[in-house]
């Protein structure tokens, strides 16, 4: 639902690597997971994306998947930076550029790493008239997770991990698109799963460049419900990332992507961008991007 | 009349007996669809082709172009609306209205937005509407014309922003309170309710000239206002369902040099999981009120009344709930000043003051990611009446009186089908308004929408003329 959760899409599950290595060390899934909150951060602090969303009913043509209908299509902008002890909070903004009945629309998330203290958003709405807060729920509650502006993508699909809450498996290891990757079992423990609306989650992790090409959600039933599918996976700023995104919905055989198809990292950001402020105020919000922009240009 | 209002109710239930069995259809229809057989088959190849999605990365460079045209947002649409149940609405026991089925609306409008931050700080932002009244709309019909037309400024004012500080000048809109659609704050613009078309009152929002000055402190927010020339909510059209023929018309405000103006202040600090903003204001009431004239072909003189707000307003978020609460406190108002927008509320002649208490109380639930329901109750009561030996009161003034509004919405497909709908009513049960909306986008710039609006009045109520109504609406609209 917020500009942080995306980066947690690409960094969370479908990890980025570092340039830290595990050879040398006893290769786990949780050592492979673990690497995955540290280029979260590293991804997250100072950032500055340009995105697609694209949403659609999909089947199956000449054995690929590909959309049944025109995608609805969405571009994004957002801006992110840590805060906090270990800089392990995050304030970010999305604003929503394309189509024209949505422009403006804007969102600004804070998300807390303590224990207990529910993540705040609010919205901008044109229609409204002003800043409304969010009553979405928290994904660390038993609540429904909420969709990321309309999508297929949720709060929980996209939240970090806190690994302590799970075990991992490393079932196989074998080859996906041409690429070898560690087929890794996600469970919750018994606490987490009263909180999450997966049973378990398997991912599939490239070995060279610890991205997760593909991971499957099972609901309780152990009927996947989810899969989502990582593409264009490049070197960004020094960090493996997948550039596009895409999720299945297997219940409403529904997709969306996400492309993020312009991704800055460690670029200067005011803290007075990440406000309220920036919602309602147009001057000021453009303004601040135009700088942002002038800069990457 | 009871019999009329449960014959209503009835027809409410229905209609959301609809609303549900589509809705469990719906998802039926969904789930059935299974892709296991697909989705097991690792001859299927899953890593997509980006260019199903319009090619975002091959598209890169042309979406950095900066097109002045990228500053306008224009919306066109078709709009139909229309009475569709013929009845009767008895006035006397030997008297009464025949409501025939009648096209109200056959309307083209075109919306156009220009928002171009054309320096560093700076901001022009405009919106205008235009509309053509097709033959059969109220406002051909009263001109006996095949089509009418008219043109209406929205917004335009100048912004600037530095620092902490941001500055706009200009036609705008100032909204005050948490409670969505029905909060007591939300009094600082002025509103049309033109026809049965607008129900929410975000849509029927005027803009008017002020200058506003936010200051943007560490910990908590200013947000100031002056209205140089405050307006007041315009008298219904002739022809709309809201204006009833009488022996004189209402006229507008006149001046004649006098120097009104309104100014209010807010402060806002968000805390852990709420905000909480207090104000005050000089404002004059928004709802001109009329006397009836002592004499004969004699047009009455609106009369405006100044008076001061003070207002508090907090939200609190509760995991998916959020409690929203506004309280207003309004000193020196006028009597009369509550009625229903239409000509028939005409006051008792009277220019008795009070002091009003008022508060806003309501939640929004998000059911899941796509349902959202929200609740508001406005109730009010007055206080200190300053009434004179002249004036002739029912005595319900002295009585708490206010509305509730509830609203349901469930996005199906990504937001591509949204279903929606409203019930509104008074704290006294005796008029309820229920509306449902659906709404189909074909694409990002398509979207056909339909309306259904029941009505039902108990015989004192202001909507009593409106009673056993059903109006059925469709809407064609292309965003660009």
């Amino acid at each position: 639902m917020n500009s942080n959760q995306f980066y947690r899409v690409f960094s969370l599950i479908f990890m980025a690597s570092f340039t830290v290595s595990v050879l040398g060390q006893e290769i786990t899934g949780l050592s492979i997971m673990q690497l995955v909150d540290d280029a979260q951060r590293q991804t997250n602090n100072s950032s500055f994306n340009k995105m697609q969303l694209s949403s659609c009913k999909f089947g199956v043509a000449s054995g690929r998947i590909t959309c049944a209908e025109k995608p609805r299509v969405k571009s994004l902008e957002s801006v992110a930076k840590n805060y906090g002890p270990n800089l392990k909070d995050t304030k970010s903004v999305t604003i929503t550029i394309e189509p024209p009945s949505e422009r403006g629309i804007g969102m600004l998330n804070f998300t807390y790493d303590e224990i207990g203290r529910d993540n705040e958003t609010w919205l901008y709405l044109s229609a409204i008239g002003r800043v409304k807060r969010i009553a979405s729920g928290d994904s660390d509650e038993e609540t429904e997770p909420a969709s990321l502006f309309g999508s297929e993508f949720t709060t929980e699909d996209t939240e970090t991990g806190k690994l302590e809450e799970y075990s991992f498996e490393i079932l196989d290891e074998t080859e996906i698109a041409g690429r070898k990757v560690w087929k890794i079992e996600m469970t919750p423990n018994e606490e987490r799963s009263k909180k999450t609306r997966y049973s378990r989650q398997i991912h599939y992790i490239d070995k060279e460049r610890h991205v997760a090409l593909r991971s499957e959600m099972y609901d309780r039933y152990n009927k996947e419900v989810k899969r989502l599918m990582a593409a264009r996976v490049e070197l960004v700023n020094e960090v493996w990332m997948a550039r596009s995104l895409t999720m299945m919905n297997l219940v409403t055989n529904r997709l969306s992507n996400m492309a993020f198809v312009e991704i800055y990292t460690d670029v200067t950001i005011d803290d007075e961008f990440l406000t309220q402020r920036t919602l309602t105020d147009v001057a000021f919000r453009e303004t601040e991007l135009e700088k942002l922009r002038l800069i990457l240009d | 009349m009871s019999s009329r209002l449960g014959r209503a109710r009835t027809k409410t239930t229905r209609f959301y007996s609809f609303i549900f069995l589509f809705g469990v259809i719906y998802g039926q229809d969904n789930s059935n669809k299974s892709l296991d057989d697909i989705l097991l088959d690792d001859n299927i190849d899953f890593a997509f082709d980006d260019s199903i999605f319009n090619s975002p990365f091959e598209t890169e460079q042309e979406s950095s172009k900066n097109d002045w045209l990228d500053n306008f947002t224009i919306k066109v649409s078709q709009q139909l609306y229309s009475q569709i149940n013929h009845h009767r609405i008895p006035i006397t026991p030997t008297l009464s209205i025949d409501r025939k089925r009648d096209l109200e609306i056959n309307r083209l409008g075109t919306n156009v937005r220009y928002q171009n931050v054309f320096a560093p700080g700076w901001l022009l932002q405009a919106s205008a509407q235009l509309r053509l009244h097709w033959a059969g709309d109220y406002q051909s019909e009263v001109e006996n014309k095949n089509f009418e037309w008219e043109f209406r400024g929205n917004e335009l004012f100048l912004q600037r922003s530095f620092a902490n500080q941001t500055i706009k000048l200009g036609r705008q809109t100032v909204v005050w309170g948490e409670t969505l659609g029905n909060s007591v704050l939300d009094v600082i613009n002025i509103n049309e309710f033109r026809d049965f078309s607008i129900i929410d009152i975000e849509d029927a929002r005027l803009n008017q000239w002020l200058l506003v000055w936010d200051f943007f402190g560490d910990d908590s927010d200013f947000s100031s206002f002056i209205n140089f020339f405050p307006e007041f909510n315009p008298n219904p059209v002739r022809g709309s369902p809201f204006f009833f023929e009488m022996p004189f018309d209402l006229t507008e405000y006149d001046r004649e040099g006098d120097l009104i103006f309104e100014v209010g202040t807010k402060w806002k600090r968000s805390f852990k999981g709420s905000d909480v903003s207090l104000m005050a204001a000089y404002l004059y009431e928004n709802q001109l009120s009329f006397d009836v004239p002592s004499e004969a072909f004699k047009n009455p003189k609106p009369k405006v009344n100044d008076f001061v707000l003070f207002g508090f307003s907090v939200n609190r978020a509760l995991g998916k709930l959020l409690l929203n609460l506004d309280i207003a406190y309004s000193h020196d108002v006028l009597l009369g000043s509550f009625n229903f927008l239409s000509n028939t509320s005409m006051n008792s002649g009277s220019s008795s003051k009070a002091n009003r208490l008022g508060t806003s109380f309501g939640f929004e639930y998000a059911v899941n990611n796509n349902q959202n329901i929200s609740i508001g109750i406005q109730a009010q009561k007055l206080t200190n009446i300053d009434s004179t030996p002249f004036d002739n009161f029912s005595g319900n003034e002295r009585k708490v009186f206010g509305s509730w509004l509830a609203r349901y919405s469930n996005a199906f497909n990504n937001g591509n089908l949204t279903v929606s709908s409203t019930l509104q009513g008074d704290l006294k049960g005796e008029s309820l308004l229920a509306l449902m909306d659906v709404t189909y986008n074909l694409n990002d710039k398509w979207a056909i929408s339909t309306q259904i609006i029941s009505i039902s009045a108990a015989d004192n109520s202001p909507l009593f003329l409106f009673s056993e109504d059903v109006r059925l609406g469709a809407t064609v609209s292309f965003s660009f």
